[in-house]
């Protein structure tokens, strides 16, 4: 029999349609800008901010989305004669191909649409938002909101290679998550799941506060204990962060019963 | 592709579904697995599959456990009653996915019978009524050629040309490209002549596994007047009686010799043979039958 390694094709086919969304996604989102512009042209509104800006705030939810979709296709793959090993091998490398494509083709979008539509941004600082916010709520609801809302971020002007690969980071742990918790759902009942989201709260506002403080970015104070922590150490705890989901899916999808 | 199973069981929590499955399909051969609702039919096939794991005991195909190994997972398709009111691919997209990843697919082959079963290619499949998707599936399941192709009922939504035309591009097929088909049913008189072997399951267990023609010739009715029947019959395994005055019937599983014909001809009985329906019936519904009497 020849021998056929299937997940290089599960990686590009998933990779391909992901993109398709994603570009979905762009579309809206451009919708979204032009009117933005067009009010303030027209109508002096708010101020906009830059399409690159407004798709950082919001494809980590896109993200999270697609992931949790992504069990979808396990028993796709299964059905087709593919391994569940095989399934997760491709679906991970589309996963981190999509977390890399997205933020760089939203920059060059944005670089495309400030070359021809020539107004002022608003250069929001997404960071400090964070400090705002604590000192009012100041409680675990309030973190755990924000932590989902707000990603660590770091400003394209300053340094745009750590930007960009910080903003994969983002969309890559909350492609993570949301695959994770899917994975949950479909191998467990209803209460592991719901302790499958818990757990990814966590894991979330773990990993950003680690990658805050390698960043030298505000933290919710709840974490300040941890700020002193030596770089070395917070991108050693980052990379554990980003596999043990990693694992986790593949511990829950290695030898799981195919739903019918 | 030689299957072999050994004392597979499956348990869901205390349920026993599978118990003590052992058999093993050496040839390229359409197999029959008959079975009544809740006999474990599914699961069994899902196992095969590596859809799901066994509780205990082993499957090998070739000498290979089947389970995540790439080079027998991609030679076994199994199809069952999918539900696609949420594909909204069409049949050609669809069918190019399924190419990409099964290595003797013929799309040729695909295409003339998507369009014997008036299949529109364009069309979602979503918007296909339940026998149309059926006979998607039947399409892909003969077009994809793998070494051993099960089909779990999927006929069932079909309408009867569409049956027909599938069991004759089944043979036609099969005489072609041998390979190994399993297929339950419930549709036993309809498709019985499509059957090489007949495996039959019973409350997660095999009760038996023959070829077809040695196993109908194992079920008689004997008819004639009640005494001599009895008589006759003796102590042969009987599965059902029908009497209609001093009228007798009684299906016997078991063989008769030349002399107990000849025996039961001058005594003016008549032995006729049972078909596999029959001896489906009666093999798997006697008991019951007995039990709320």
């Amino acid at each position: 029999m020849k021998q056929n390694n299937h997940f290089p094709k599960v990686a590009l086919d998933m990779y391909m349609m992901q993109l398709a969304w994603t570009l979905g996604f762009f579309g809206i989102m451009l919708i979204i800008h032009f009117w933005r512009i067009g009010r303030l042209t027209f109508f002096q509104g708010d101020e906009v901010d830059t399409f690159y800006n407004s798709v950082f705030t919001t494809a980590n939810i896109f993200m999270l989305v697609i992931g949790i979709i992504c069990i979808h296709f396990l028993p796709h793959y299964v059905e087709n004669g593919v391994t569940r090993k095989d399934y997760f091998k491709g679906a991970l490398l589309a996963s981190i191909g999509l977390s890399i494509s997205l933020p760089v083709l939203a920059f060059i979008i944005s670089s495309i649409i400030k070359a021809i539509v020539n107004i002022n941004y608003r250069e929001a600082d997404i960071n400090s938002v964070i400090q705002e916010i604590d000192g009012d709520i100041g409680d675990i609801i309030g973190d755990i909101v924000q932590a989902i809302i707000l990603s660590p971020h770091v400003d394209l002007s300053s340094n745009w290679l750590l930007a960009l690969g910080v903003f994969s980071l983002n969309l890559f742990m909350y492609y993570l998550l949301g695959w994770l918790i899917s994975a949950s759902f479909y191998k467990y009942d209803f209460i592991i799941g719901i302790v499958s989201i818990v757990a990814s709260i966590l894991i979330l506002m773990f990993g950003d506060t680690m990658i805050r403080i390698a960043l030298d970015l505000p933290i919710f104070d709840r974490f300040s204990a941890l700020a002193s922590l030596p770089t070395s150490i917070t991108l050693f705890v980052i990379l554990l962060v980003i596999l043990l989901p990693v694992w986790i899916i593949r511990q829950l999808t290695k030898r799981v019963t195919i739903k019918m | 592709m030689n299957v072999k199973v050994e004392n597979l069981g499956l348990h869901y929590g205390r349920d026993e579904a599978l118990k003590n499955i052992t058999f093993e399909l050496t040839e390229k051969k359409i197999y029959g697995l008959l079975g009544r609702n809740g006999a474990g039919k599914t699961s069994f096939l899902s196992i095969l599959a590596s859809f799901r794991e066994a509780t205990s005991g082993s499957i090998t195909m070739d000498g290979e456990v089947p389970f995540e190994n790439a080079n027998i997972m991609q030679q076994v398709l199994f199809l069952y009653n999918k539900d696609y009111k949420d594909e909204s691919d069409n049949v050609k997209s669809l069918l190019e996915d399924v190419q990409r990843y099964r290595p003797n697919f013929d799309i040729d082959y695909a295409e003339h019978l998507i369009k014997r079963f008036k299949l529109d290619k364009k069309k979602p499949l979503k918007k296909f009524s339940k026998g149309m998707q059926s006979a998607f599936n039947v399409a892909v399941g003969l077009a994809t050629r793998a070494e051993i192709t099960i089909f779990d009922e999927v006929y069932l939504g079909m309408d009867a040309p569409s049956r027909d035309i599938f069991y004759k591009e089944l043979l036609q097929d099969q005489a072609d490209h041998p390979r190994v088909f399993i297929l339950s049913t419930h549709l036993v008189s309809e498709m019985d002549y499509l059957f090489d072997e007949v495996i039959l399951l019973h409350k997660g267990e095999i009760l038996l596994h023959e070829d077809v023609d040695s196993f109908t010739t194992k079920g008689a009715k004997v008819t004639g007047s009640k005494d001599l029947v009895d008589e006759f019959v003796g102590s042969k395994k009987q599965l059902n009686t029908e009497q209609l005055g001093d009228t007798k019937a009684i299906f016997i599983y078991g063989e008769f010799s030349q002399e107990e014909r000849k025996a039961a001809s001058h005594a003016g009985l008549e032995i006729s043979n049972l078909s596999l329906q029959d001896l489906f019936i009666h093999l798997t519904g006697e008991e019951e039958e007995y039990e709320t009497k």
